[in-house]
Order: C-alpha cells, then structure tokens, then sequence
C-alpha cells in the first residue's frame, strides 16, 4: 500500500477513535449516497470500510454517481468490498431507489466553480432536478430512516464583518439577478423543496450546510483558496492572494467532515439543519503562511495583486449545534490538517 | 401585572362529556345543561357525539339522539352563548352532516382531526368559511408531535381560512412546560388565537391550562365538573374562578357557573369522571381519552388486564377513531395469557 | 395460450404498480404504457422494463396499431369520465381505478362472474375492496337479519396521496353506496382514519354490524371461506379478528398488507385496488 493511502486509513482510525461518538444505529443498514464518488464520498466509503472491517458494522453502501464504475476502477482501495454496490446514473434522471434503502445522503451536486461559470443551466438542474428526482423516489421507500440533504454554506448569503460566526438561522441577502449566484440559489432550492418534503410527507430529513475543507482526495485542480494554495506551493510557488490577506475564512480536515455527516446521519434529528466546518477562523494570509512554512525553501506569497479594491470578505460557520446535538468535535487541527494534507498529494504525486 | 387579553371560554360538557355517557345524553340534560351554560356567560357551548357530527356508530358508541336532536335542542335554549359543534373529517361530511347543521343554527364548527393531518380539514373549513359561518381547526392527540409539527399543520389550517386552533391533549398526556413549550410556538408565530383543551388524566388538566394562558393561549375549553373523556376535562367552574383571580376579561360570570357546575354534578351523577389506574395508565401510554370506556368493558369480556390493553395501543400508536383495534389487540392479548 | 393484450393509461406510482404486477401475469400482457410525461418516473421504470410508452395518452391507446383488448385507466376521475365512452366506441373494457363510478361496482371475491361481459367496471374504494366481501359474508349468514353495517378502515398518513386527502366525503359516500349494494343493506356507514405512526401501519379494515338474532358460528364459518377467497387475489389480506360478538354487536377485522411491487408495503390500501383490478383482467383473460 502506497504511504497516501497509508496516511488515509490513519486517519480513519484516528477520527473514529477521537470523535468517540456511537454510529450503532448505521449497523446492518443500506445507506445509497448520490454523487458518492466526490471528495465527501470517497471519504465516507473510507469510513465506512474501516466501521465494517475492525467494527463489524455490516453496513451495505449503494455508489450513485455520473462516474461510478470509473470510480471503482481507480479506488483500488475499494476492491472486492462486496458490500458496495456501485450504479453509473445522473441524478437529474433518477426514477427508483433501492426499495431497501434504509439512509441516505444526498451529496450529488456540481461544486466545481469553474462548470457553474460555464454552464449555469447544468449547475441548476443538476441541484434542482436532482434534488427533487431523489426526494420524490425516497418518499416510496417504506424503510427510510434519515435522508441527509448536503447543502451549502452559501445559501446564507453575505456574512456581515462584524459577525464572528454564523449559525443556522442566519440569513444574508443574495441577488438572484446575478448568475455567479446559480449555485447559492440552486441550494437554496433544494433546501426548501425539502422543507416542503418534510411539510407534506413528514419525510425523516436533516439538512447540512458544509463550509471549507482540506485534506486527501480533494481535487486540486478546483479553484478554491485551500486548494489554490496547496496546489502552488506544490509547483514551487509562489501563492497569490488578491487581496491583502485579511479575508476570513475557516478549514476543516476532510475526516472531521465525513464523520460529522455520518454523525448526522446516524444522530440527527429530523427536521433539524446543522453547519459543518471548523468554528476556529483564520485570516487567509495565516493560512497562506502554514502552508507555505510546510515547504523547502519555503514559498513566497504574494498579496495585493488584484485590483485595489478587494473586499475582504469572511465565511466561518458557528457549529453549536452540531456540537451539542450531534456530539461531534474538531479532531484534527488546522495545522495537522494542512501537514497531512501536504504530505499525502506529495505521495499520490509520486 | 394585569391580563388585559380577554379570553374565549368554550364550554364542551355536552360534547366531552358524552364519551363520559357512553353517548347517552338526554334532552331533558341538554336543555338543563345548555341553560346554565348561558347564564354563566360562557362564549360558546359546544353540543353533540364525543366525536362529533356524524360519529354516532358502533366503532365509537351510537347516540342516544341524533345530531340534528341534540344540536335543535340546544339551539332553542341558547342566546348569547353561541352552539359549536366537533367535526372530524373521515366521520362527517359535508352533504350529510355539516350542512344540515348550518341550517340548524350552528355558530361555529371546530374542525379536527389527528394532530399530522391537519391536510384533511382544508375541504371542510373552507365550506364552512364559504357558508359564512365559525370555522376553527383542531389538532387532537396533539402530544404525539413536536411543536414544528404542529406549528406547521396549524399554519395550514390558517391558510384554509381557520380562525381559531385548539390543541387537544386528548390523552391526558402535557405537562404544563410542554404546553408551555408547544403554546408558545403557536402564540408566536400564527396571527389567528390559539386555545387549549386539557385531559386530566395525570391530574394537570388546570395546571396545563393555566400554563397555556399565561404563555399566550387566547381559547381555553373546558367541562362542568370535568365531565368527559377519560379522566376528565379541566373543570369548567375552576377555569372560572382562576380567570377571574388572574384579572383575564371574560364574559364568565363566576356564580352561575359555579351553579352550572353543580347542576351538572347532579344532571350526571355517578358518571362524573375520576382518576383511577385505568386513566392514568391510558394519560402515560398516550391512549385517546376516549378509548377508556370500552377498553374496561371488553378487557372485562375478553377477562384481562384493561392496563394491558391500553399499554399496547400506545405502544401502537393508536389515534382516535380506532376504537375496533381495541377489540383485536384483547383478542390477541387473551391468547397470550392462555 | 395467449396473452390478453392490455394497456396502462396512467404513469403515477398506482399506474406502475400494476404494470410490475401485470408482468408477473400468466394471462395478461402490457402492451402499452400511457401517459403525459416521458420522463417521469413510472416512464423511465417501464422503459427500463422494455414495455413500449407514449406520452400520447389516450390518444396513443385509441390509435395503437394492434389489438388492446382491455385498458387499466389509473388517471383522474375527470379523465376518466372523458375516456370511458372512447374506449367504449373503440371496444376496449375498461378497468377504472378512478373514483369517476361510471361503470359496474367490481369486488372481485364477489361479483366477478357478473362483471365479465361489462365494458367498464369500476373498483370501488380500498376500503370497499376490503370490507364488501366481510359485509357480504355477515349478511348471507344471517339472511334478513342484519339492521345495520359500518366499515371503518385506517391507513397509514403516507399512503393517502393528495387527491385522498381532500376527497375523503367521495371515499366516505362512494364505500357506504358499496355495502349497501353489495349487502342490501339500507342502513351502512363508513369510517376512514389516518394513522401516521411510523414504522407505517398496515391497512386494518374492520366491519361491524347490528343483526337481531345472530348466527356467529355459520358467519364465522362463512367469513373464512370469504377470506381464503379473496386471498386468492390478494395475497396480504389476513383476518385479524374473527366475527366476534361484543356489546351488542357484530365485529371482525382484517389487514391488508401490500406486495410492495412499485408502492411500500404499507400502502395496502392501493395495493388492493390494483389486485382486485387485475383479478378481473385475469379472468376476462381466461374467457377468451
């Protein structure tokens, strides 16, 4: 086994151990998980071949997604893991679910910056569509306990400066005449088509907005900050920053992510909407600066490069809730997160 | 701090109290009853089945009078105090038996149904609303849902054109910080008043009232002697004289209903409701009130333990209105004692 | 033998439940499946299952290049009402699974040999289903004897669909009409309850009944043959509590689970209607 993967599998002992939070009502379960072939749901099947394997767990997994027969191909971690059932679909044609489906995550989505630029139209009918197609097929199934809604940080719109954090009743304002808006309204969308779920059906639905990651499996060919960084420190540097840096944002390590929607998954309560993120913020010249000091000869960084007037901007989620309803904690912190994270693309590059 | 909200009191001895009576009320009773309960200022008098229009039948007990009977005779006795009436969608319907109760006079028509759905009352509320008269929603066994839920389903009913709700603890089952708890949703966040109907199956029907008002509610029922279902009603006479002490504007004039409330105590002596191992056994399985008349007499038949039977109907889930698995969960529960 | 050549007008969840329960059918083959929507999900399930689909709707049966002779129509009572005398004119039986009552009431354990020269027949209720053949069976064992019959069927919240839920005085009315057809009986009424527990509850369906005189034991015996009868066709429907004599009255009890083809298991209460449905295509099948 490669040491990236090596460092993986750490991990996944690690955040079992530490978040120390019982999954027992996820044993023997089927959970079928759309766009399980993403950064999310590659991490949710590392977790859950670790809960089957050392814990006896026996949960049956169903892989939905665009690409995911490529998928078991390339993850030859997931090999011969009987319990996974993989099915190439897109989402917005879903007609059935497995009638034996007893959870579900709905993570299917196209986060990619770049596509919603390009392609709006698929951006909306993708969350939109696919939202309602998955909801309406869960509601013939007669053994759903809970249907997680993966959601968005961004359907809160504009956090104000003066807030430090915000919590789940948040609500910024968003224009829905500018199309860069197509993915926070899309989510938005989705969020109130299961809103209306849970008014007609009383369907069984938890509701999770996640903010920032970093770690393993997370593409660095997407344009986000975390990525954007790692990725040029990567090819030598230098990092750009637009501004001057003092943006605020916050990362969680993509094993913390996982398990908390696991945690949601097994824990949460219907009708119930949770942040997920690290509540600890960090000024996005910090950031550039841990990760930069990860590297020999250290990387420069470079500030103030866009135009002047660069507004910073900060998006840190408050996650009482989670934290109280759900049990759950942050076991890996920023730093760790951003050495580990280094060190396994510097494996997988190898 | 002086309560400057008025309240709607609603008298339903003649309605509650039947499922105490096994549907059995006299019109002689009525019209004694319905006199008091005009005299003591009530706002409205609610007549008719335990579970209202059109539910006289052998899954919940016939009448002794037809609904058109009961409702006629309280309908010439009353003046100011204004004639409601139970519906329950799925028993009553609107050609066969709201309409002939509008013509009868009724002032206002408390649609209910089992507190989830609230869906079922939108074709029966906007008829009444389109006929010009009272409608109010009605969420029953409301224990069985937390308050988004019900927050939910009473927007609905207000949507319909509702314009009062009631949350019924039909089981017997709040504790005044539930009610508190559930009222104080509802207060918030409807425009149209909420009101309370208790159970006095753990002995907190008055308690649980009291919490409802001083969160908010703006409709309290209640029954002369606690004369209904189960355990009881919050008695109609206390409710009385603790508006009165607290200062809440009514129409109630404290006497008379003290009055009522013996007149009743002799109208229906040897029926008045007490608290007994049955009722309290049904108020902590979350059992319909209603169920507990014909729980003791078929336990009695079938020879075991009623308490059995209504631990397995909570554990069921059972709602109002299914009354005949009483007589399958005996059946199955005397095999097993054989 | 051949199939009897059929098709589904109607893709909702109901109209595909019958197309999976029609392709287990020795006797009948679904040569159509019409709709409005070619990309809703009772489509996309029959074209995964190679059974041909329209989005033509009535349209696609009246103008079908062979011989359908026999239409389940799982749409609206409105439509219904539209399409019954074009299928008529076109020769085609009509099953309708609407509350349009146009055609011959249909329970199959009951009348099914007077419905098969019918060009249209229709299936009642999910409480009719249950409770006619009990209410038959009470009154043929104690002939001129019975005052009074009540059905009082619940059913799980999930399972009662929108149309349901505001049509709960046509369910109420059209079941009473049912019984009082099927047993003679003057005086019936009917009960329908939501039960939204979870896990989901079963369709119980329960008849009472006010008979001077009762012979218990030879309605009791005839109940049982009622039952294995309508077992027959459909296979979740169980008797729960055997004619029972308490306070005065008469009260037996059945529950009906669903096969759980395309609908949860839950929804027995859909289930029958469409086994009772089939039971008669079936049989019209094995006339030809």
């Amino acid at each position: 086994m490669n040491l990236a993967q090596k460092l993986v599998e750490g991990d996944v002992t690690a955040v079992i151990t530490k978040q120390n939070v019982k999954l027992d009502a996820l044993r023997g379960k089927h959970i079928f998980i759309s766009g399980g072939t993403g950064f999310l749901g590659t991490w949710l099947l590392e977790i859950i071949k670790e809960l089957n394997s050392t814990y006896d767990f026996k949960i049956r997994v169903t892989v939905f997604s665009r690409k995911a027969k490529d998928f078991a191909r390339k993850h030859t971690q997931f090999d011969n893991l009987d319990y996974i059932t993989y099915i190439n679909g897109d989402i917005r044609y879903l007609s059935e679910l497995p009638l034996d489906t007893e959870y579900i995550i709905h993570a299917a989505s196209v986060s990619d910056r770049r596509l919603a630029a390009s392609t709006p139209n698929a951006v909306a009918d993708t969350i939109g569509l696919g939202t309602m197609q998955i909801l309406r097929a869960s509601n013939l199934l007669e053994n759903l306990n809970k249907f997680i809604l993966l959601s968005s940080c961004l359907i809160y719109g504009k956090q104000t400066w003066d807030l430090d954090s915000i919590d789940e009743e948040y609500t910024g304002s968003i224009s829905c005449d500018q199309v860069g808006n197509v993915y926070a309204e899309s989510k938005r969308f989705s969020e109130i088509l299961a809103q209306s779920y849970l008014n007609e059906y009383k369907l069984p639905l938890v509701i999770l907005r996640p903010f920032a990651f970093i770690g393993p499996h997370l593409s660095l060919q997407l344009p986000w900050a975390g990525t954007d960084f790692i990725r040029d420190s990567l090819l030598g540097g230098p990092i750009r920053i637009m501004g001057d840096g003092s943006t605020i944002r916050s990362f969680m390590y993509a094993s913390d992510y996982a398990f908390w929607v696991l945690a949601a998954l097994a824990n949460g309560a219907s009708r119930k909407k949770y942040n997920v993120g690290n509540p600890e913020s960090i000024k996005l010249i910090d950031f550039a600066e841990l990760i930069v000091s990860q590297f020999t000869p250290k990387r420069a960084i470079l500030t103030n490069i866009g135009q002047k007037n660069q507004s910073k901007s900060k998006l840190v989620p408050n996650v009482d809730n989670a934290i109280n309803d759900l049990r759950v904690s942050v076991t890996v912190p920023l730093t760790e997160a951003i050495e580990r994270t280094i060190y396994w693309h510097k494996e997988s590059l190898k | 701090m002086p309560n400057t909200a008025s309240l709607t009191i609603c008298d339903v001895t003649l309605r509650d109290g039947s499922h105490a009576y096994n549907h059995k009320i006299t019109a002689d009773q009525i019209y004694a009853y319905a006199k008091a309960s005009e005299e003591s200022g009530f706002d409205y008098l609610e007549v008719g089945h335990g579970n209202g229009l059109g539910a006289s039948s052998l899954q919940v007990g016939e009448s002794l009078l037809s609904d058109y009977e009961m409702l006629r005779y309280a309908k010439n006795v009353l003046k100011n105090t204004k004639l409601s009436v139970h519906v329950i969608p799925g028993f009553a319907t609107l050609q066969k038996d709201i309409e002939p109760a509008i013509k009868l006079g009724v002032d206002l028509f408390r649609i209910g149904c089992h507190c989830t759905e609230a869906d079922i009352s939108q074709k029966h509320i906007s008829f009444i609303r389109s006929a010009g008269k009272e409608a109010w929603g009605v969420l029953m066994m409301s224990h069985m849902a937390s308050a988004e839920v019900l927050l939910e389903e009473c927007k609905k009913m207000q949507s319909y054109g509702a314009q009062g709700v009631v949350l019924m603890d039909s089981a017997g089952a709040y504790t005044p910080s539930e009610t508190s708890k559930k009222i104080s949703v509802l207060v918030e966040n409807l425009e149209i008043p909420v009101g309370f109907h208790a159970h006095n199956n753990l002995g907190l029907s008055i308690a649980n009232s009291l919490s409802a008002i001083e969160t908010g509610a703006r409709i309290l029922d209640g029954t002369a002697k606690g004369f209904g279902a189960g355990a009881g009603n919050a008695p109609i006479e206390i409710i009385a004289a603790l508006v009165k002490k607290l200062n809440y504007p009514t129409n109630i004039n404290l006497y008379k209903a003290l009055d009522a409330a013996e007149l009743a105590a002799n109208l229906f002596s040897g029926s008045l409701p007490k608290s007994d191992s049955i009722t309290i056994v049904s108020g902590i399985s979350g059992v319909f009130s209603g169920f507990s008349k014909p729980v003791v007499r078929i336990a009695e038949k079938y020879k075991i333990d009623p308490r059995d039977i209504l631990t397995e109907l909570g554990l069921k889930n059972a709602v109002g209105g299914q009354e005949d698995l009483i007589v399958e969960v005996a059946s199955v529960l005397a095999l097993k004692s054989k | 033998m051949n199939k009897l050549p059929i098709a589904i007008l109607g893709t909702g969840n109901i109209g595909t439940d019958l197309l999976i329960k029609i392709l287990r059918s020795k006797y009948l083959e679904c040569r159509l499946f019409s709709g409005r929507n070619l990309s809703s999900a009772g489509m996309v399930k029959a074209n995964s299952l190679n059974i041909p689909i329209s989005s033509d709707g009535i349209d696609a049966i009246l103008n079908f290049k062979s011989d359908l002779a026999l239409v389940f129509d799982a749409t609206s009572a409105e439509s219904h009402i539209h399409n019954a005398p074009l299928f008529a004119k076109k020769g085609i039986i009509a099953v309708d699974l609407t509350p349009a009552k146009i055609g011959e009431m249909c329970v199959p354990a009951v009348n099914l040999n007077d419905c098969l020269a019918l060009k249209n027949v229709n299936m009642i209720t999910c409480g009719g289903q249950a409770s006619i053949p009990l209410a038959c069976a009470i009154t043929q064992s104690n002939p001129n004897s019975v005052q009074y019959l009540e059905t009082v069927s619940s059913i799980a919240s999930r399972s009662a669909g929108p149309a349901t839920r505001i049509n709960l005085d046509e369910y109420i009315s059209t079941t009473e009409l049912g019984i009082n057809k099927f047993t003679g009986c003057a005086k019936t009424k009917a009960i329908l309850v939501l039960n939204p527990a979870i896990p989901y509850v079963h369709m119980q369906t329960t008849v009472m009944a006010s008979i001077s005189n009762p012979d218990i034991e030879r309605t009791r015996a005839r109940v049982h043959e009622m039952v294995a009868e309508i077992k027959k066709y459909i296979p979740g429907y169980e008797l729960v509590l055997q004619p029972t004599m308490e306070n005065g009255r008469l009260i037996t009890s059945v529950r009906v689970k669903g096969l759980g083809d395309y609908l949860p298991k839950y929804a027995g209460n859909l289930d029958i209607i469409n086994c009772a449905a089939i039971a008669f295509a079936e049989s019209i099948a094995n006339r030809y």
